[in-house]
């Protein structure tokens, strides 16, 4: 392509989306919303309205179904990977070998250097815990379109944007290293896993913090149309994945730190280990 | 009672359920395989290690006899070159030696050989000049002879 040639490409390009802007300006504007930026910003922190039915069971907030659609994406691509690509590994890995080795390498790693003692569930936990923050958090940028009770179409939003997700996790991750205290300490683990009592709440709101701030500032630019141009690619690419990343490896990092300091066997222990 | 921040026990457990499925099936279904290749792979490339190092140490304990019994063939080899050296040092004193007596037998024979020529040629020169000496007395008188046979011719034939 000669350099006339890119020029021409690139008028166009700048024409198309002048066009583009100025008839979605023109078109958007007229559009009615079903409810105000005060009620969506609320909504996206307590859930009162816009939830989603569970199979007809029980109405529940819209992250729980992220959560659901993540995991069925996760297990059907871990499936196949399972299926296909893991019996044909390679002595020397190809790309996406390397990149699978990589990211179970990683979390083995930091399960290994945080918690030396014993660290084989802590690996298989903080791998799991990882993949769901990252690609939980990840999934919100697809804006999988769901169907609220009241009929309005919502985009799925990061499942630890939910108080409940963020909840289910940080406490959850506070019961790991309590047994990983228990396994290494007994009683004396449980003791010094209870010192650190504040660790659910300050993890589970960690998570749920850091996520919510990211839906916040995503629904406060999409809210209005005049934002919905260039910034975006900002504000929920660059965000989402920098949320994504720097919330899964604070997540794992701390549970590995914590179980790692708990489940350390004690003088005590160790002698009588050695007896 | 109303919770804050409208927290739900039930979602909070069904995301916990939710989880716990994934965490499980994640394990099987990746982390667990995935770990097992490389540790496989890690255990195959330290057995290599391993055999490589054994090789090693052998071929250093090989390399470490072969020294050994190179300096012990040096060191024969040096007192074989020594004995040689030594017999050879011998053989020729003897060699020398005898060659010393021949030369002084050969001396003593050429002596004697020069000597008894010697005498030979004395002899035969002694011979020689006595035969001379009466060839040359002879001569002498013959030429008396005949001059006394000429001076008589000529007295005869004044008085003639």
């Amino acid at each position: 392509m000669n350099s006339k040639t890119k020029k021409i490409a690139l008028a166009a390009w700048i024409a198309l989306l002048g066009v583009l802007l100025a008839s979605s300006l023109a078109v958007g504007t007229g559009a009615q919303k079903h409810e105000s930026i005060k009620e969506t910003m609320r909504d996206a922190v307590l859930h009162e309205s816009n939830q989603i039915s569970l199979f007809g069971l029980k109405e529940v907030n819209p992250a729980l179904i992220s959560a659901m659609a993540v995991t069925l994406a996760v297990l059907l691509f871990a499936a196949v990977v399972r299926i296909a690509v893991i019996p044909r590994f390679k002595m020397v890995p190809g790309r996406f070998q390397l990149l699978l080795e990589q990211l179970v390498g990683f979390f083995n790693g930091l399960a290994k250097s945080n918690s030396p003692h014993r660290n084989g569930f802590l690996g298989a936990y903080i791998f799991g815990a990882g993949v769901y923050i990252f690609i939980g958090t990840l999934f919100e940028l697809f804006g999988v379109q769901a169907v609220t009770t009241e009929g309005h179409s919502i985009a799925l939003p990061a499942p630890l944007s939910d108080i409940n997700g963020a909840i289910a996790l940080g406490c959850l991750s506070y019961l790991i290293i309590l047994s990983g205290g228990i396994a290494g300490n007994g009683f004396r683990g449980i003791g010094s896993t209870l010192k650190d009592f504040s660790l659910p709440i300050s993890m589970s709101f960690r998570l749920f913090g850091a996520l919510l701030s990211g839906l916040l500032v995503t629904e406060l630019v999409y809210y209005y149309i005049h934002l919905s141009f260039v910034l975006p690619v900002a504000v929920g690419v660059m965000f989402t994945l920098l949320h994504a990343l720097i919330q899964t490896y604070v997540l794992t990092m701390l549970t590995a730190l914590f179980y790692g300091e708990v489940s350390e066997p004690h003088e005590n222990t160790r002698k009588k280990a050695d007896a | 009672m109303n919770v804050p921040l409208n927290i739900d026990w039930q979602q909070i457990l069904l995301h916990l359920f939710n989880f716990v499925i994934l965490a499980g099936g994640l394990y099987f279904l990746l982390y667990k395989p995935v770990r097992d290749f490389m540790d496989k792979r890690t255990a195959y490339y330290q057995s290599l290690d391993a055999d490589t190092q054994k090789k090693l140490e052998e071929a250093r304990k090989l390399e470490e006899a072969y020294q050994s019994r190179m300096a012990d063939a040096e060191k024969e080899i040096r007192e074989q070159k020594a004995r040689v050296l030594r017999e050879a040092e011998a053989k020729a004193e003897a060699v020398l030696e005898e060659a010393g007596k021949q030369k002084e037998q050969l001396m003593s024979d050429a002596v004697v050989a020069a000597r008894r020529e010697k005498e030979r040629i004395v002899e035969d020169a002694r011979v020689e000049i006595a035969e001379l000496a009466v060839a040359a007395a002879a001569k002498i008188l013959q030429d008396n002879a005949l001059k006394a046979a000429a001076g008589a011719n000529d007295k005869e034939a004044r008085h003639g």
